[in-house]
């Protein structure tokens, strides 16, 4: 008995360490890189106001990314989604001069390719990842044709700079992620979405003998994941109001390192967290301008991107010490 | 527990940036740059970190410059898009960095303005603003100047290239169109048609025949008509398809296969196995050499490593005070021309001319165009052919 | 009786996708006036393309097979190759012998970095997706830091490596060899049996005394090994590698072997699946050839969304056969 009770405090322990890990290595990664800004005498408050512009669109798209990972899903076509989304964006604004039709073009893409990803899963029985890869190859190409087609001798295709100026402020940025990470927490944490979507993600046998339906939790947990998508579409144009063929490129893989780096499992179910992309994001885009700083020289580059993944596989590797059995996980 | 947590570190986050979000200085508050005795920093933005040229210019400014004068460079990573480059700009903003040299083209617009906004000294050292965009920014004290192959020049080396395979009696050539629709090679390949004699869609002039090479994205075959110099074989890009591609080309045995672009990285060994007279618009490297003096490399249009110099001049002479502008006060645009090799002897003439420590544009030719230096002279200078 | 017809149908089912898309091809080729392949060096290069795909599909499906995901196996071919072409200049500089040299060290070096893939997945117990991410950020940044981020050029351009890119036989060899050596070790040993036993059921596998980490380790190496020797085969095809590579840009040649793996297990249904494999790396041979005797036609995206599209189509039909043939009976009949 006692053993038993030693044991059950030693993995209470643990789960608290693994629980916080994830803060105390945000917190832990800002203030070495506010101890290291000093240091080296740069500006802080611009450092700080970097920092957001190159975790903002990430945070929003990885947030909503979370409830297609609840489920055990994956989806790699997020990066290009957005891509296609700013595209169709800056096209119907060229076309319109309509800043109104521009959002919606914007969401309606967003949403409209998220939706199909998802259809064409549960309609025609297809794995996810299979389908989102597909999707990836077709988002970019047709994105890449427009804008190499619209783009001329510039590279790239643009709105002009005025019409979206007033919204590159701070402020905005924050009240945006701040309201969508809102949204996001109350429909994951307090209503029977997230709940059912966790036990879709943790046991889908058990849950859809409960009667919950996953194809229709699927296409809303992409519906979400496509919103976000959408924010950060709108939020990239916000940044540089232009698009070219690299734009977003990095976000679909960065989603998957933000949500691990963050504390969640990449299997979802009921340990999904919804802080974890926010959280994550921002260590992995604070780790990154921590290296850049310290190690700066051109053959630095290939030494801070191994520093910075020996580093996220030493936070997964304690985040996931409470969950080990004796089978490998796959 | 874990909630209030995410929510606690949330707000001191949220609160730290909102704090900083109004607080990054004006361009005024900054110290002065430029005096004597403090070290010129200057950021350099870079789209390519593998190429030769690429690397080559970056030897002449850490290595030669940065041994010769009080300055210090700091490159960026390869900057995928203007967020990237954005982002870039602001880091050497808050790193006290006092200027910014690009050779990357995602966003110029933005990258300019972004430099005015922070304060920086800004110069294009790899291809131009667009005529509406120069004209925009022009008057800016920020904006140093371009100093650089335009695409005018760009469509000239294209030219000037066709015209010689033609010239030398090729009746059949193969042609790499590199990275269309990149628009540099884009405007090297329309010269490339012009130069051979030919009609792409009917049109024969410079701006009708670029603007349908991007609007098909490349070079439709069908579309090429051409009297002495038929243009047997067409591909761009690289990837899965690519030396396909070329083997059918080199199969339907043309007099020369003609690059805009990155044929001697990719295809050196290749053509020279299967005996194909080729040429390339790159740099003056060791490796072009060898293909020069050994290989089928019969001619390249190339840039040498310290063609780059004029543009830290410039931005040297802005920083510390006495900045080059034209007789309207504009910023400076100044074109570069490509040197032409059409052998090994007129390689090594501009390979030599050009060495690590003793550079074209050396410590001697930039002290003539560094300090109070009038606009005549300055592009007096950046056009001496000192190959 | 009954086996001769089940032999027939099992050539019949093994060959049909391979003689589809042969003929379909092959019309379209004919009907606009194109060759697939053009000549002996297009066919010698078609050859090589067969065999990248071959193993490329191979080594992803051993561990996704298995459930586990591996993102670093294009990393791991450049890794694998910078260090042998490093290796082998430096001990022929380039003389006779150096593809022989090339390919075995790519092979060795190959399996040892598959291996330490492995061995990172065993020791820390995280998912294999999640360890693939961090072990593909780690060799991208070990190829960056050992080149500087350049072309690798000199070590790779001599006349061994020309001579194996211009002999179909090399490739053809290749291919033989590692089909020889994947269907022997995973059919014909203990390992594969283990392999088999664990692929199917893990938990049972497990208590009835398979040692898992062991085979698991095995399984890394060799995938290791076949992306060593991906890796010389691109550069016989190329003539340069990349040294540029960093924030996952190594990972789209996994994208590219999807579409083989569920061609070849499918037709793994009726043959062995690696000959499987060998006959999908072929459409997709063929596929590329097609399209590069359309590149005025097809440009670089379209191709792109052919390839998605094609993607797609098949799992549709793979995961609805039931459904479909039950649809297609009565218009049969």
């Amino acid at each position: 008995m006692d053993s038993k009770t030693a044991l059950l405090k030693k993995y209470k322990r643990r789960q608290r360490l693994v629980t916080v890990l994830p803060f105390v290595a945000l917190a832990v990664l800002f203030a070495v890189l506010c101890l290291t800004v000093q240091a080296k005498g740069y500006r802080l408050p611009m450092y700080l106001k970097i920092l957001l512009n190159e975790g903002v669109v990430l945070a929003i798209v990885a947030t909503g990314a979370t409830f297609i990972y609840t489920l055990g899903s994956f989806d790699i076509s997020l990066g290009a989604s957005t891509l296609f989304s700013a595209t169709v964006g800056v096209m119907v604004y060229n076309a319109t001069g309509n800043f109104g039709l521009m959002l919606l073009a914007i969401f309606g893409v967003a949403i409209g390719c998220s939706l199909l990803s998802s259809v064409l899963a549960s309609v025609f029985h297809i794995p996810v990842f299979v389908t989102t890869v597909a999707m990836m190859s077709v988002l970019s190409a047709v994105a890449a044709q427009i804008i190499t087609a619209n783009g001329g001798a510039l590279g790239g295709i643009s709105i002009p700079a005025e019409v979206v100026r007033p919204f590159d402020v701070m402020w905005f940025k924050i009240l945006v992620l701040t309201v969508f990470f809102a949204v996001c927490m109350f429909l994951f944490d307090y209503t029977k979405l997230g709940r059912r979507q966790k036990f879709l993600g943790g046991n889908p046998v058990c849950a859809k003998l409960t009667g919950i339906d996953l194809n229709k939790y699927a296409i809303l947990a992409f519906i979400m994941a496509g919103i976000g998508v959408g924010i950060g579409a709108f939020l990239t144009l916000v940044y540089t109001p232009s698009v070219t063929t690299g734009t977003a490129g990095s976000i679909g893989m960065n989603i998957l390192v933000a949500i691990v780096f963050g504390g969640m499992p990449i299997s979802g179910g009921p340990r999904s967290k919804i802080y974890a992309a926010v959280v994550g994001g921002f260590s992995y885009i604070i780790l990154n301008n921590i290296l850049k700083i310290l190690i700066d020289s051109n053959a630095g580059y290939g030494i801070s991107q191994i520093v910075s993944a020996v580093f996220f596989l030493a936070v997964v590797y304690v985040t996931g010490m409470n969950y080990r059995s004796q089978l490998l996980p796959r | 527990m874990k909630k209030y947590l995410a929510m606690i570190l949330a707000m001191v986050m949220v609160l730290a940036l909102a704090a900083c979000g109004s607080a990054a200085p004006a361009a005024s508050e900054q110290a002065p740059a430029g005096d004597s005795g403090k070290t010129v920093k200057i950021g350099v933005l870079v789209a390519d970190v593998s190429g030769e040229e690429a690397l080559g210019f970056a030897n002449y400014y850490r290595n030669y410059i940065q041994s010769n004068y009080n300055v210090e460079f700091s490159y960026t990573e390869q900057l995928a898009d203007a967020a990237a480059e954005k982002a870039a700009i602001e880091k050497f903003a808050a790193q006290g960095y006092d200027a910014i040299i690009s050779f990357s083209a995602s966003d110029r617009a933005t990258q300019l303005q972004t430099c005015i906004d922070n304060g920086l000294y800004y110069a294009v050292a790899s291809g131009m603003l667009d005529d509406a965009q120069y004209e925009q920014f022009k008057t800016s004290e920020y904006f140093v100047g371009q100093i650089g192959p335009s695409m005018d020049t760009e469509y000239e080396a294209g030219y000037a290239m066709g015209k010689y395979f033609a010239d030398q009696g090729a009746k059949k050539i193969a042609m790499y169109g590199a990275f269309i629709p990149n628009p540099m090679h884009v405007f090297r390949a329309a010269g490339v048609l012009a130069g051979i004699g030919a009609t792409y869609g009917g049109a024969s002039e410079k701006d009708a025949i670029v603007g349908q090479i991007f609007a098909d994205q490349g070079i439709d075959l069908k579309k090429v008509e051409s009297k002495d110099v038929e243009l047997a074989g067409y591909f761009q890009g690289f990837g899965d398809t690519t030396f396909d591609e070329l083997f059918a080309c080199i199969g339907a045995q043309p007099d020369a296969f003609l690059s805009v672009g990155m044929a001697t990285t990719f295809f050196t060994q290749n053509l020279n196995d299967a005996g194909i007279a080729f040429s390339d618009i790159d740099s003056f490297t060791s490796a072009n050499g060898e293909a020069m003096a050994d290989g089928k490399l019969v001619y390249l249009a190339g840039k040498y490593s310290s063609s780059i110099g004029p543009v830290f001049a410039a931005v040297l002479n802005a920083v510390n005070g006495t900045p080059v502008r034209d007789d309207e006060g504009n910023a400076i645009s100044l074109s570069q021309d490509y040197l032409v090799a059409t052998d090994a002897d007129s390689f090594q003439k501009y390979a030599a001319a050009d060495q690590g420590d003793s550079p074209i544009f050396s410590k001697e030719v930039l002290d003539t165009i560094i300090g109070d230096v009038s606009y005549a002279d300055f592009s007096a200078a950046v056009a001496a052919d000192r190959g | 009786m009954n086996k001769s017809i089940s032999a027939a149908k099992k050539l019949t089912g093994a060959l049909a996708i391979p003689v589809i898309f042969a003929a379909v091809l092959l019309i379209l080729c004919a009907a606009n006036g194109k060759s697939m392949i053009a000549n002996r060096t297009g066919f010698n290069y078609f050859v090589l393309y067969t065999a990248i795909v071959m193993l490329t599909t191979m080594a992803l499906s051993i561990n996704l097979n298995s459930g586990r995901f591996d993102f670093s196996l294009g990393s791991m071919a450049v890794l694998a190759s910078v260090l042998s072409s490093r290796i082998s200049y430096a001990m022929l500089q380039g003389g006779p012998g150096s593809a022989a040299a090339m390919l075995l060290l790519g092979i060795l070096i190959g399996a040892l970095l598959g291996l330490a893939s492995g061995a990172l997945y065993v020791t820390l117990r995280i998912p294999p997706i999640i360890a693939s991410l961090g072990v593909t950020l780690i060799f991208e940044g070990l190829t960056f830091t050992l080149t500087g981020g350049k072309y690798v050029m000199t070590e790779v351009r001599n006349a061994s490596i020309s001579a194996f890119a211009g002999n179909w036989i090399w490739s053809l060899l290749v291919i033989a060899a590692a089909l020889f050596i994947v269907i022997w070790l995973f059919d014909h040993t203990k390992f594969g049996y283990d392999y088999n036993a664990l692929k199917n059921g893990q938990k049972v596998a497990v208590n009835t005394g398979v040692r898992e980490v062991p085979n698991a380790l095995v399984c890394y190496a060799i995938c290791g090994a076949l992306m060593g020797a991906v890796g010389f085969l691109q550069v016989a095809r190329s003539n340069s590698i990349n040294g540029g590579s960093l924030n996952f840009a190594s990972i789209s040649i996994m994208f590219t072997a999807f579409l083989p793996m569920f061609i070849g297990g499918y037709i793994g249904r009726y043959v062995n699946e690696k000959a499987g494999y060998l006959l999908a790396a072929l459409c997709m041979s063929m596929l590329n050839s097609t399209f590069a005797a359309f590149s005025n036609e097809v440009s670089a995206s379209a191709q792109s969304i052919i390839n998605a599209v094609l993607l797609v189509l098949f799992l549709i039909w793979l995961s609805n056969e039931r459904r479909l043939k039950q649809i297609l009976r009565p218009i049969r009949s």
